[in-house]
């Protein structure tokens, strides 16, 4: 019964909170393709580790953040390593994609704004901004703390304005 | 509130057009989570940390403390017997010293402590040198009984040829006091003086003991009779007149020599003399009110116990930590490096992605 009921919630949980995880992925690795498929890795993990989630610890929304930046990491060190191997950024040559990459709709200069943020820059942004996360959540889901944080997030929508400020003038 | 509210106010028309164009999952990738929804995950582990790992800690750490107390506190109530000696009387608790084997533990069964010290117990043996040392302490009725108890004590000693070495005598509130008596008795009296101390009220608790100083006083006249022999030696040769100035000189100062160390032996050896041929007896006296304290009842054995058992827990968990301890905070501060290390190299590649 325990058994169905935990079914449920992994099942429930993941129909409620794909798009939230989904949009980080997006917005931490910059690419479309690539966080479809961290997307659907981080959530076969969390079938593999729902027994360990503790819902008193964290929500659901925030556990699933923790473990797609986690994967997304792996993904990026794995591609790090090769990156160093084959000598050449295949990322940044994606990033030259006309296709719009953070969301339908966004203006031109504020997609290419946040193509210009960090992956570290742009995890915060979509964990603040996009998925409205409270600083507590998002201090949990970065491993770092909330004043942290909050200086993190500042400094990113800082150097993301100034950004799209340079790209509509320009 | 908004959490961009929480930073800065002049981010919202940015916040406003990112919310709005979040990405959202599109269809193939929705079906893909839908049917691992499908599958039964593992079922939670009910064993697992319920609580948070502090309060687990807390609780561990109090169930712990707790436990010991339990254990001192059941040793101590099983320990707690008053302490007997071997013949089953009360005596005055565990620091009581080690006893005449011969008389005290030899003690028949019922028999008053008073009468326990008979003739035969550890009697020194006048026919060779002996340094005879004796603790006494007595419980005596009250502060009168500790007056003429003490006056008796002090007479005795005379009587039997002794002398009083010293004396501490001290009252309190007139109901309570002590006294403490060094006695020096002639070794061949001590048995009889001993028996008629004794005498003088309960024994709370007896010491003696005895060094045989023989040996050392033989060995003592034999270097004597050298060091005369010796000097009556140089003495015939410088009396004959006939020794040359240079050997005169030598001899004359090898006799002051001797004769120096004549006389330190001497003193030494009648020394040795002097304490062998009288006892020392050191004799206190205590009424009812500070026996009280040395005598523990059942509540204070069973605490005594029990704080035995506490302090002893203590010293093992302070082994523990000293052993341990360096070894823990190793090991702490190593994962703390090692996250800490994995955190910053984790940012690093953040920030070139």
């Amino acid at each position: 019964m325990k058994a169905k009921a935990s079914a449920e919630g992994f099942a429930e949980a993941a129909k409620r909170h794909l798009d939230d995880v989904h949009a980080f992925l997006v917005y931490l690795t910059g690419d479309r393709a690539v966080a479809e498929d961290l997307t659907a890795e981080t959530f076969a993990r969390a079938l593999e580790r729902w027994h360990r989630y503790d819902p008193r610890r964290a929500g659901a929304r925030t556990w699933l953040c923790q473990l797609a930046r986690s994967t997304a990491l792996d993904h990026f060190r794995a591609e790090d390593r090769r990156r160093r191997r084959e000598g050449r950024y295949a990322v940044a040559e994606l990033r030259e994609s006309a296709e719009p990459v953070f969301g339908e709709g966004l203006s031109p200069a504020l997609e290419r704004g946040l193509a210009q943020l960090s992956a570290a820059e742009r995890e915060v942004v979509a964990l603040r901004i996009v998925l409205e996360l409270d600083g507590e959540g998002a201090a949990r889901v970065l491993g770092i703390s909330t004043t942290a944080c909050s200086t993190r997030l500042s400094r990113a929508l800082a150097k993301l304005e100034k950004e799209v400020s340079a790209g509509v003038a320009a | 509130m908004s959490p961009l509210e929480l930073v800065d106010g002049r981010f919202d028309k940015l916040a406003t057009e990112l919310r709005a164009s979040r990405p959202a999952a599109p269809d193939g990738l929705r079906n893909r989570v839908e049917e691992l929804g499908r599958v039964e995950p593992e079922p939670r582990r009910e064993w697992g940390f319920r609580l948070p790992p502090r309060r687990v800690a807390f609780a561990l750490v109090a169930m712990a403390i707790l436990g010991s107390f339990i254990a001192a506190g059941v040793t101590g109530v099983n320990g707690s017997e008053p302490h007997r000696d071997a013949a089953g009387g009360p005596v005055a608790g565990k620091t009581q010293a080690p006893e005449s084997a011969q008389g005290l533990a030899k003690k028949p069964a019922g028999v008053p402590y008073q009468r326990r010290l008979d003739k035969d117990s550890l009697a020194p043996q006048t026919a060779r040198l002996q340094r005879y040392d004796a603790t006494l302490r007595l419980r005596v009725k009250d502060v009168d009984a500790l007056s003429n108890a003490t006056k008796r004590a002090m007479n005795l000693t005379r009587a039997l040829g002794g002398y009083v070495a010293s004396v501490e005598y001290s009252t309190r509130s007139g109901r309570r006091g002590g006294a403490t008596l060094v006695l020096r008795v002639p070794i061949v009296n001590v048995q009889t003086a001993l028996a008629e101390l004794t005498s003088l009220g309960t024994i709370l608790r007896q010491q003696t003991a005895i060094l045989d100083v023989t040996r050392r006083a033989e060995r003592e006249s034999r270097q004597l009779d050298k060091l005369e022999a010796e000097l009556a030696q140089i003495e015939a040769e410088l009396a004959a007149g006939s020794v040359p100035t240079e050997r005169r000189l030598q001899l004359e100062r090898q006799a002051v020599a001797d004769r120096l160390a004549l006389k330190t032996l001497k003193a030494k050896r009648a020394r040795l003399v002097r304490s062998a041929r009288l006892a020392r007896i050191v004799l206190t006296l205590t009424t009812p009110a500070e026996q009280g304290a040395a005598s523990p009842g059942r509540f204070n054995n069973t605490l005594d116990d029990a704080g035995a058992v506490l302090t002893r827990e203590l010293e093992i968990l302070l082994y523990a930590l000293v052993v341990l301890g360096p070894l823990l905070a190793i090991g702490g501060v190593a994962i703390a490096v090692g996250k800490a290390q994995r955190r910053r190299s984790d940012r690093r590649l953040l920030e070139r992605t």
